[in-house]
């Protein structure tokens, strides 16, 4: 055996078991893509324009408020926009206290005078990074969320760089509704004080609260709706309440929420603040015993109960809860609020089933083309079907082994894309086959046969599989998900292909050739 | 075995009339798929939502519809889904206005109206692992909770739940109470209680998919681009390792493929989605590989002599390729049916458009392909005709110059000579 055989049988056999033990188990290496494994497949975007409007309405009030401190009263603020407000009320002399105010405190705006009002917007720079800012805290909630529920390797990640949009892949998960309703949920937890009525508990009726006022709400109070339950914790009806407008302590205050039972055995979230938050609680409820304290859940009044006495750093929260209900809420509350809404965009989840049966299938059908193919060549190409059929077993093994490797998902696509390998394996060994018959049959030796036959064969090899790769390119570039693995099994197993059907198959040749002097070839 | 051995096939003669029947095949495709509009656009492109349901017992398709259309949910799309046997049943609504986040919520709600209403807390078939055991710890059938302590009792009541919940995984939805009577690891008294307090739900949700109007559009674009740049890729590449005229041909021969298997598609109902467009990227990518490979065969039998009649060399190439066309389109047309048959519904429409696609394509790369080039050299082949003629380079070239001199001018077009040369 001359040396470069040697050498390319090592190569050979380097990759063919570095493969093989890769793969091994192979229900743990290789990825399975959740079209197979059942899962939950999330695009959702981070309405960004609330984390503008938020921050718009925080400046417009700060700024009225300075205003009024440094001598110019009577400033009136309206929001015009996502990222713009108007003020009135500033005469021309003034201006240049609004100019400090908005040097000192407000840097994020531009403004100018247009007639009798300031117009102020945003300066795009403030509201890109607003923007960034809001969709990386979303990042990082939705993942709070969702470490809570276990799944393994889940991925939560922004849909490129600089979008608003952030995909969620969470295979196995068995409950998307449970799911979806965490990661949307809001959760901005206030507590307020009840203006009326005044112990707590709620009214019958909107305008029962507005007769209580003699028509008009006054400027520091809503109303809030909440639900009315019975002593089981089922909803019998709505409640009215007049709330302050004023957060006495809010989500952000909180240490930890836990779901605990409350007082007739019903499920109900626990929850401590932290230090500053205890403070200002202590010193809220130490000065209102008596009243209701409101606590509103995403603008509903979960419960308003009377302050028996101070408090200084803990509460619960009650609300005909289910246990699964409570869990899912203290979750919610520990990882903190979204700092914006939710938009789904695109959602699919595939039961488990659905995928096994699927993959049953597909390992029927590959095995049966594999089965066929193999057949066809004994049939075709006697002998000499001995190369191609070694050629395909190393193929497969060397398709999968670089599947592993890579860490590409096997999806249902997938799955087609190696059944079609193992047909068009079969292409790379019928050139170089029939080439060699060619020359067989123009009077050459065996040796020089077989030798022609690769060499000549190879252009036509290479030409037809770099032009499957670019499809295969731009099918990954411009495709999602389960084309993407298409892509990528195409890809590999294009390489192994290659690998198998033109350098392992003449390696294969050179060996028997090598042997003995063979005078005819069974072809 | 051996096949085509020698064959000196004139596959060229009546070209023209292939190119006919081609062009004729590629209209009623073009018909079928964009003025007959039967083309059957899944929501990956149309946006919408798509529900994958199995029901206990054989659904009534109309009874359905008449229950999405109360709970307001109109324009349902409703169709039951392969075996019979199977009650499986796909339902599709499309995007309704104003909103992103589709109807699945609605139909869902309406149908356990319908379905899955009774008492028992929780629905076997449709909550998940954690919330049956939530249930079956507060429950505690099996005593744990005295007995063990809460943290062991709720680890036990776990795997209970993933017990259960694996018949349904197995299944696609539990049927009935006995599936779950010889589960290992499921008490009696479990399984009292569970016919006792819970319920089995009429039907599953076994895939559920919402595709936004924004999301949709987008789909849509990176399909078509995806394509289009491929053609272009490919055509580049081609033009690169070949000839312009040989581009040309093996573009014409793809895009004569994908439109003729678009029209056949179209007419099996299939639906065409974003698996779909794989399955076109492959057949475009198979299709110009078999096309390349004729044409590899020209090129070698062009530069063993240059001045050949390009129409006899077209035909030997194709003659000494045919065997490997025939076996390779062969083995991938079995390898397809398998996966057609045997492959199951998820991968029916891919698997069509993969073999007749390869039928199609193989009958492309002998009856579309050479005859465009051909058709192309003629037009704008003047030129390289001339240089080829009159350019002097090795002492063995005149006398194929001489030979080719004397063929080449039934191959120029010419009215008279047409007659006179074929």
């Amino acid at each position: 055996m001359n040396r470069s055989m040697m050498w390319r049988g090592l190569l050979i056999l380097a990759v063919v078991l570095g493969s093989a033990i890769r793969l091994y188990p192979p229900k743990e290496e290789i990825k399975l893509g959740l079209d197979l494994q059942g899962g939950m497949h999330l695009v959702l975007r981070v309405n960004t324009e609330d984390a503008l409007r938020a921050e718009a309405d925080k400046d417009m009030e700060r700024l009225r408020q300075e205003a009024q401190s440094q001598g110019v009263p009577g400033v009136v603020v309206r929001r015009v926009a996502d990222a713009a407000f108007e003020a009135s009320g500033v005469a021309v002399d003034k201006e240049a206290t609004i100019a400090k105010i908005v040097a000192d405190q407000l840097p994020g705006w531009d403004w100018q005078r247009r007639g009798e009002q300031l117009a102020f917007t945003m300066t795009p720079q403030n509201e890109r990074e607003i923007r960034d800012l809001s969709v990386n805290q979303a990042l990082q909630t939705i993942r709070n969320r969702i470490d809570e529920f276990g799944v393994a390797e889940p991925l939560i990640q922004r849909q490129g760089l600089n979008s608003d949009r952030i995909v969620v892949q969470l295979p196995g998960i068995d409950d998307p509704e449970r799911v979806k309703g965490l990661i949307k949920n809001t959760a901005f937890l206030e507590l307020r004080l009840v203006d009326h009525p005044r112990e707590g508990g709620g009214a019958e009726s909107r305008e029962a609260i507005l007769a209580h006022y003699g028509g008009s709400l006054p400027d520091n109070v809503e109303i809030l709706t909440g639900e009315r339950r019975d002593r089981a914790g089922r909803t019998t009806g709505v409640q009215y309440y007049a709330v302050e407008k004023r957060q006495v302590v809010t989500g952000r205050d909180l240490k930890t929420a836990r779901q605990g039972l409350g007082q007739f055995n019903e499920p109900i979230v626990n929850f401590t603040l932290t230090a500053e938050g205890g403070r200002i609680f202590g010193d809220a409820t130490g000065a209102n015993v008596g009243r209701g304290l409101a606590i509103v859940l995403d603008g509903k009044v979960q419960s308003a109960p009377r302050i028996n006495e101070r408090i200084n750093d803990r509460g619960q929260i009650e609300g005909g809860f289910t246990a699964q209900e409570a869990e899912d809420l203290a979750t919610v509350l520990r990882s903190g609020a979204l700092p914006a809404g939710i938009t789904y965009l695109e959602e699919r989840t595939v039961g488990p089933s659905l995928g096994q049966d699927s993959i049953r299938k597909g390992i029927n059908a590959g095995a049966v083309a594999a089965m066929l193919t193999v057949l066809s060549m004994f049939a075709v190409y006697k002998r000499t079907g001995f190369n191609a059929v070694a050629a395909l077993l190393v193929n497969v093994i060397i398709l999968f082994g670089g599947l592993a490797y890579f860490g590409a998902t096997l999806t249902l696509p997938g799955i087609a894309g190696i059944v079609l390998t193992v047909g068009m394996a079969f292409d790379a060994n019928v050139l170089v086959f029939e080439r060699i018959r060619e020359e067989l049959r123009a009077g050459r030796t065996v040796k020089s046969a077989v030798e022609a036959g690769y060499t000549k064969a190879l252009s036509s090899i290479l030409d037809s599989n770099i032009t499957t790769l670019i499809a295969a390119l731009f099918l990954f570039q411009f495709g999602t998900g389960p084309v993407r693995g298409f892509a990528v099994t195409l890809s590999i197993g294009i390489g192994a292909t290659l690998f198998a059907g033109v350098f392992f198959s003449r390696w294969l040749f050179d060996v028997m050739l090598a042997r003995t002097r063979v005078e005819r070839l069974s072809i | 075995m051996e096949f085509f051995r020698d064959t000196n096939v004139d596959f060229m003669k009546y070209r023209r009339f292939w190119i006919v029947v081609s062009l004729a095949l590629v209209a009623v495709g073009v018909f079928m798929v964009f003025i007959h509009r039967r083309l059957n656009v899944g929501i990956d492109f149309t946006g919408g939502t798509q529900l994958i349901l199995r029901f206990r017992e054989r659904p009534d398709v109309d009874r359905l519809r008449s229950i999405l259309e109360q709970a307001g949910v109109g324009e349902a799309q409703i169709q039951r889904l392969g075996a019979d046997e199977e009650h499986e049943v796909i339902v599709r609504t499309p995007i309704q206005e104003g909103t992103e986040e589709g109807s699945a919520g609605r139909v869902l709600r309406a149908l356990e109206a319908a379905y899955s209403a009774g008492a028992g807390s929780i629905d076997l078939n449709q909550r998940g692992v954690d919330a049956l055991t939530a249930q079956l710890l507060a429950a505690d059938p099996d005593g744990r909770r005295a007995t063990e302590g809460e943290a062991a009792a709720r680890a036990h009541y776990e795997q209970v739940a993933e017990a259960i919940l694996a018949v349904r995984r197995e299944h696609g939805l539990i049927t009935s109470w006995d599936q779950l009577a010889g589960v290992e690891g499921v008490s009696a008294q479990t399984v009292s209680w569970l016919g006792q307090d819970t319920r089995l739900g009429g039907f599953a949700v076994l895939s559920s998919e919402n595709v936004g109007p924004q999301v949709g559009a987008e789909l849509r674009r990176k399909g078509l681009m995806a394509v289009a740049w491929s053609l272009v890729g490919m055509l580049i590449y081609i033009w690169i390792r070949f000839e312009l005229r040989f581009g040309v041909g093996a573009i014409m021969a793809t895009v004569h493929d994908v439109l003729v298997t678009l029209g056949l598609f179209t007419l099996a109902g299939f639906e065409f989605n974003l698996t779909t467009i794989a399955a076109f990227l492959t057949l475009i990518g198979y299709s110009v590989n078999d096309t390349v490979v004729v044409f590899d065969r020209v090129r070698e039998n062009l530069r063993k002599r240059p001045g050949e009649d390009m129409i006899a060399v077209m035909n030997k190439s194709i003659n000494q390729t045919l065997s490997r066309t025939i076996l390779t389109g062969g083995t991938t047309i079995l390898a397809c049916a398998a996966l057609i048959i045997l492959g199951g519904e998820v991968l029916r429409g891919f698997a069509f458009i993969l073999t007749v696609g390869v039928i199609v394509g193989t009958y492309s790369s002998i009856y579309v392909a050479s005859p465009f080039t051909l058709l192309w050299e003629q037009i704008f082949g003047a030129r390289r005709r001339r240089r080829s003629a009159g350019a002097p380079t090795s002492p063995a070239k005149p006398a194929a110059r001489a030979g080719g001199a004397a063929q080449a001018p039934p191959s120029r077009p010419s009215r008279g000579g047409r007659r006179a040369a074929r």
